[in-house]
């Protein structure tokens, strides 16, 4: 049982490892069918997985409701928000037009779902303003250089700054394209180099943390 | 020519997104009912509709119709039979949530990690580490000659003293990062200028973040006002009036109801 | 002085809120229309769409959600237009599941304005989950990953989709991404091995952290937030929403640089005083 909980998974994970390292090297077409087979089955295991998140979001809301905590009339919105879209997505057989007009499912889309979704992201705006007004300041010569950076950048990136001050524009440009490449193309080396090493830890067994922890990992 | 009038259900979804945006942005003056009901009809509806969506496309699109119709077609033949295994271990990884079985869902774990983890590791070499150094390490001077003024050629990024900058960065930001030695004497010189440069990256950052944020912002706006027009029914401006309302009908009680509280 | 500074710094945030709120209303109620720059890296986009031969295929990802929907929407609608106009074949997709009906809407919305056919000039996939095992399996067959489109009428024997196998016979493609599961996914699992020229729509957000891939010509033109969206406009000569934000978009940035000019005043007063802020 021990070898069913313990070795196999680290077995598989080391043979899939090994084995599609290899495979990006080898264009032969055993090889080449090997990865149409495997991407196209980790789709639908994918498609799986995706109700893993969703099942434990219906339970926390399903315990909030049943115990009645505090709160408890919005999990009810909730759950009344999803059961509703559902009812309306599978009646509607998943499409949001039909017969060139709305399905009720596209109605919910266009008029629930994309202005809720759009204004809670949207709502940083007010505060990413209030935060620099309050914290943004020029306490240090490295906070200074953020400072001025920053300034530069939204004044060179509108047509009001780019008419008023044209350097501003040109000086951005050359911002971004060099000194700004020059850090995310460090720090992408640095993390990539970083997610080679764990990607090889998890191939050769050192980290185990994907397996779902338990005593017997 | 008088405007054609939008279909009703036009009209009460414009009344519906107004009315949901404005209690969102209720959350500005302070957590709130309204805010909250939205909120939690914001994460039910999108639920719902990945349930719809993930259904239609996984399992009637690219298990049941591909299954059926191979079976259909050649029932003996094994290879008929083979997005069962995909079936299997994606059932596999539902099992964690039943204790007795949840062993099995490492099995499927394994499978995705360890593809996820072969497949990434070629490609992030030659993408994200190969690539990137190349071009870090390109020649000075550029080829086609140009002398020195092509040379110092602020404007052009490929030009051969924004290359030489491109590569004080690099060095510099990614000896920063290196804590394994000390930062001391030209160390330390290294270090320095990897902040600034870090400094100034998170600058330009920052200024793209409000400018993201502002566009966002920009969008919704732009909805409102056109739910504010006659043609659907001024939505926006009493939606807006109802919510102020509503702020102040419910500020009103809570400010009593604590009152009370505080006498007692 | 001191004392106004003090009043100042201790502000109420939705004083904050209201001006920025008034900075966006604003212009978008009265705006004047300046000009709008050009910069080479949505340039080469363009230029590179102007030279593809008619009948192209030109694959467009739609890698982002409604939250992004301000910024990438307009960059979609203007790529779109270009590419309808300059008669290319056009395949759309998402990775990103909420966008989907967004990304269905920008077709229909163009395609019914540019008179294009839907299996004919151009077909939308939909979503599909995966992310990179996605691009891969659309690398080795496309019809393997996306036996049917978004309407589910078959891909295999669509019009659209004649001598297309798989993306090494995809001319050209922009990723319009909002996060992770976008423009660098693409190009580590899809260019890298397949070979076909693409380019990145993006947010602001992550646009600065693109520039790298940019200058080693991984990506051939980035497409940055809306001010991006509204270069592009420029570029065909059709004004959309992204040209109409921007006055909006100026002034919210000034109203923000005035307003940490004045927090840097006002710390330089009362800098040193006791309970200052610090």
């Amino acid at each position: 049982m021990i070898f069913l909980k313990r070795q196999l998974p680290l077995a598989i994970t080391f043979v899939m490892g090994v084995g599609f390292i290899l495979q990006y090297y080898i264009p032969h077409p055993v090889s080449e069918d090997a990865i149409t087979t495997v991407s196209k089955w980790m789709q639908i295991i994918s498609g799986f997985a995706l109700f893993l998140g969703l099942a434990s979001l219906f339970h926390v809301h399903a315990v909030k409701i049943k115990r009645q905590v505090p709160g408890w009339g919005y999990s009810l919105a909730l759950y009344v928000g999803m059961v509703g879209t559902m009812v309306a997505g599978f009646w509607n057989h998943g499409e949001t037009m039909a017969d060139g007009g709305q399905t009720a499912f596209g109605w919910l889309y266009d008029y629930t779902m994309v202005p809720l979704q759009g204004t809670m992201f949207s709502i940083l705006a007010f505060f990413i303003a209030s935060a620099a007004y309050r914290a943004f300041r020029a306490r240090s010569r490295e906070a200074s250089v953020l400072l001025v950076s920053a300034v530069v950048v939204m004044m060179g990136r509108v047509p009001l700054g780019q008419f008023l001050v044209p350097w501003t524009w040109d000086v951005t440009q050359w911002l971004l394209n060099v000194l700004n490449s020059a850090v995310r193309r460090a720090i992408l080396i640095g993390v990539s180099m970083g997610a080679v090493a764990l990607s090889l830890k998890i191939i050769l067994g050192i980290e185990r943390s994907y397996l779902g922890g338990g005593k017997d990992q | 020519m008088p405007e054609a009038m939008l279909p009703p259900e036009t009209i009460l979804g414009a009344w519906v997104a107004a009315g949901l945006t404005l209690f969102i942005y209720s959350f500005l003056y302070k957590d709130n009912p309204l805010f909250k009901l939205s909120e939690h009809l914001y994460v039910g509806i999108s639920v719902g509709y990945s349930v719809v969506l993930a259904w239609h496309t996984v399992f009637l699109r690219l298990l049941w119709e591909p299954l059926k119709k191979s079976i259909g077609e050649a029932p003996a033949s094994p290879d008929s039979y083979v997005l069962l295994i995909p079936a299997a271990l994606g059932l596999f990884m539902l099992t964690r949530f039943i204790p007795q079985v949840s062993w099995l869902s490492r099995i499927a774990f394994a499978f995705v990690v360890g593809f996820g983890s072969g497949v990434a590791i070629p490609r992030t070499i030659s993408s994200y580490i190969l690539k990137q150094i190349e071009d870090t390490v390109n020649p000075l001077v550029p080829a086609a000659g140009g002398g020195f003024s092509a040379f110092m050629d602020f404007a052009l990024p490929q030009s051969g003293v924004n290359t030489v900058i491109l590569l004080i960065g690099v060095v510099s930001v990614l000896f920063y990062f290196f804590f394994s030695v000390e930062h001391t004497g030209a160390g330390m010189v290294t270090a320095r200028t990897g902040i600034y440069f870090l400094m100034i990256a998170f600058g330009a950052a920052f200024g793209y973040t409000v400018m993201s944020r502002i566009s966002l912002l920009i969008g919704r706006f732009r909805d409102l006002i056109t739910f504010s027009g006659a043609a659907y029914s001024y939505a926006t401006l009493v939606l807006l009036a109802v919510t102020v309302l509503s702020l102040v009908g419910w500020e009103v009680v809570v400010r009593r109801q604590n009152g009370e509280r505080t006498r007692e | 002085m001191k004392a106004f500074a003090r009043r100042m710094v201790g502000i109420d945030r939705r004083v904050i809120f209201l001006l920025i709120a008034a900075a966006i209303l604003l212009p978008m109620l009265k705006p004047f229309g300046l000009p709008i720059k050009v910069s080479p890296e949505v340039k080469a986009v363009y230029d590179y769409i102007e030279a593809l031969p008619e009948r192209s295929v030109f694959l467009l990802s739609f890698d982002f959600d409604p939250s992004s929907k301000p910024e990438l929407e307009p960059q979609a609608v203007a790529l779109l237009r270009h590419a309808f106009r300059k008669n290319l074949r056009v395949i759309g997709m998402t990775h990103w599941l909420t966008g989907t009906g967004l990304a269905d809407g920008v077709f229909s919305q163009v395609a019914a304005e540019t008179g294009r056919e839907r299996g004919k000039d151009y077909v939308f996939l939909g979503w599909s989950p995966g992310g990179s095992a996605l691009i891969i399996s659309m690398g080795q067959d496309l019809y393997q990953a996306f036996p049917s489109d978004y309407t589910k009428t078959p891909t295999r024997g669509m019009p659209v989709l004649e001598g297309v196998r798989n993306l090494r016979d995809v001319n050209y493609m922009v990723s319009l991404a909002a996060g992770g599961a976008g423009i660098e996914m693409w190009y580590v699992f899809g260019k890298d091995k397949y070979r076909f020229e693409m380019a990145g729509g993006s947010t602001g957000v992550i646009a600065p952290g693109l520039y790298p891939f940019l200058r080693s010509g991984q990506i051939n033109g980035l497409i940055g937030g809306l001010q991006g969206a509204a270069e592009y406009e420029t570029l065909i000569k059709r004004k959309g929403t992204a040209t109409a934000g921007m006055d909006a978009q100026s002034a919210a940035h000034f109203v923000i640089i005035v307003l940490v000019i004045l927090c840097n005043v006002f710390y330089f007063i009362l800098r040193g005083e006791k309970g200052s802020p610090r």
